[in-house]
């Protein structure tokens, strides 16, 4: 068995403090009492999250535009994901080597330029920025996300199982909901909470697709940041560091518990 | 039921009938959409960059402009700065690689959510604690004028500043490639090392290092392709003094109005991608047969 040496244990931790040093910042920031961004704090208070409460630009772009684009997007991406998984898996054609390339094709092109192109094509198209054209771009790269997780979760069924239900007499189509779909349940879960998240944090893309009554979360804060930040900025980052710890904590233990079973 | 019963996967021998048909009606949506909301753009975009403004006809002026000393300097800094983020994300990922490729179990689990958590956090709200850190007021010029350095300086707005952002947004790309290539090394070769003599700058050196190449390789470019479309960080913590192709990109596009030219910086930097993901894939390859 090989030792982990102090030399290398030391430099993993400070590597470790390099990566969690702007986290802990933000929520040492979001938590403090003086209106500067000071770290580290000097105080504790409740008072800048309170504050967001009442910022009506913040509770615009969280609640009615961040929160339904992410679910339609994620929904929508699970769909299509899951029957482009379906039949590169389970189906044998021509030409399938090259889609399972062309699928991960918006994961590959810069999500900048995915930006820039999709811009000029809905102006083109007539189509003003909207939540239509944001949910368009994130189901786009999102995708790529869930036809691998469900893909992944795919290859490994026993088959034999389905072709007993089809033997019994089940449809096609009730075999996939009443057998297949329970068995890849926790890749179908995961591959929806996953493009939620790409959707949720979201920057490149809804630059260029949102306008001014279509501002997501992401872009309310990049604008923020840039102009006028106060502690209320950094309480909003924060509040989307705790989701996304919590959310991470809560999946790493149901599968934990999974898997002990 | 079916005349075309193609052979099954491998894995599993069964009768269940395998249709080309329904193959191409499972994929057709998602191929449908990428038509439409992917290939459609881009081509639209390939377009642009060969108009000649209000006259007709196509131009390749556009492309001639990127020779200009403004596009060339921001050509050239674009790439300078994602060669060094890349580099610097090799030097801080081997000891990580290494650690989550050999550590116990439950210590790696923990370690690579530790790393990997961070990813799922916007772009922008891990650029801000940067802002924060490295502003006038920051921790960092606290901490360079205790330790002595009188006359340090904020770091934001610097190309420091925005390469230290790059690497700590692309460091988990270097190291996944990386501990992956390390984790199929066998320890039983690094013991043997050990016990012919060698230290552990030799065993890194020898034994590491070569053996998990395909692993660098292939960090090292996803790290700079990465870096070079960077937006985000180089807007937040480069200001307006250190811009990047993705931020032309951007105020050619909505401040300027000026899509041909945004369009040509838009094929130059993904036909650039292009390149280096195909240089990347080879290598990988070859990698693999060795």
């Amino acid at each position: 068995m090989l030792r982990i040496g102090p030399l290398l244990g030391s430099t993993v931790v400070v590597i470790y403090g390099f990566i969690l040093l702007p986290l802990i910042v933000i929520l040492g920031v979001s938590f403090n009492d003086t209106a500067r961004l000071d770290f580290p704090p000097t105080g504790f208070s409740l008072q800048w999250y309170a504050e967001l409460l009442h910022k009506a630009a913040f509770l615009h772009a969280l609640l009615l535009v961040s929160l339904p684009v992410g679910l339609i997007s994620a929904v929508c991406a699970t769909l299509l994901g899951t029957l482009a998984a379906l039949g590169i898996v389970r189906h044998r054609f021509p030409g399938r080597e090259v889609l399972q390339g062309v699928f991960l094709l918006p994961l590959v092109v810069p999500h900048i330029l995915l930006g820039a192109a999709l811009y000029l094509w809905f102006a083109s198209l007539g189509l003003s920025a909207s939540l239509g054209t944001l949910i368009a771009g994130h189901v786009l790269v999102a995708t790529p996300f869930v036809i691998r997780t469900v893909a992944a979760g795919l290859v490994g069924l026993d088959r034999h199982i389905e072709e007993a239900a089809r033997d019994l007499g089940a449809s096609r189509f009730g075999t996939f909901v009443f057998v297949v779909m329970p068995q890849i349940r926790s890749s179908l879960i995961s591959a929806a909470v996953f493009a939620l998240i790409v959707s949720f944090s979201d920057i490149n893309i809804a630059l260029f697709v949102s306008g001014p009554e279509t501002t997501t979360l992401p872009v309310y804060l990049f604008s923020q940041i840039q102009w006028e930040s106060d502690p209320s900025v950094a309480a909003a980052s924060a509040g989307q560091i705790i989701v996304i710890g919590l959310t991470v904590f809560a999946i790493q233990k149901i599968f934990r518990a999974r898997v002990g079973r | 039921m079916s005349e075309a019963v193609i052979s099954a996967p491998a894995t599993a021998p069964t009768k269940l009938p395998v249709v080309p048909q329904a193959g191409y009606a499972l994929v057709a949506p998602n191929l449908i959409y990428l038509a439409l909301v992917l290939l459609a753009p881009l081509g639209l975009m390939a377009s642009y960059s060969l108009y000649a403004g209000s006259l007709p006809g196509l131009t390749l002026d556009n492309y001639a402009k990127l020779g200009d000393p403004y596009f060339l300097r921001l050509l050239l800094r674009t790439v300078w700065i994602a060669l060094r983020t890349a580099v610097i994300s090799v030097v801080l990922a081997y000891p990580l690689a290494y650690f989550l490729a050999r550590a116990p179990r439950s210590l790696a689990t923990l370690g690579l959510l530790l790393l990997l958590t961070p990813l799922m956090v916007s772009p922008v709200v891990r650029a801000f604690g940067w802002v924060v850190l490295l502003d006038r007021n920051g921790m960092v010029v606290h901490l360079l004028r205790h330790l002595g350095f009188e006359d340090a300086r904020a770091l934001i707005y610097t190309e420091t500043a925005v390469i230290i952002g790059l690497v700590h947004l692309l460091l988990p790309y270097m190291v996944l490639p990386l501990m992956a290539s390390i984790e199929r090394i066998s320890p039983s070769l690094e013991e043997a090392a050990r016990n012919l003599g060698a230290r552990a700058p030799q065993i890194f050196l020898n034994v590491i290092l070569p053996l998990s190449l395909p692993g660098l390789i292939s960090g090292f470019l996803l790290v700079f392709v990465e870096a070079l479309s960077a937006f985000v960080l180089p807007a937040l913590l480069g200001g307006r003094r250190v811009r990047m192709i993705g931020n032309e990109v951007f105020d050619l596009l909505l401040v300027a109005y000026n899509a041909a030219q945004a369009s040509t910086l838009t094929v130059v930097l993904i036909v650039l991608t292009i390149v280096v993901v195909g240089a990347g894939y080879g290598f990988g390859r070859r990698g693999a047969r060795l």
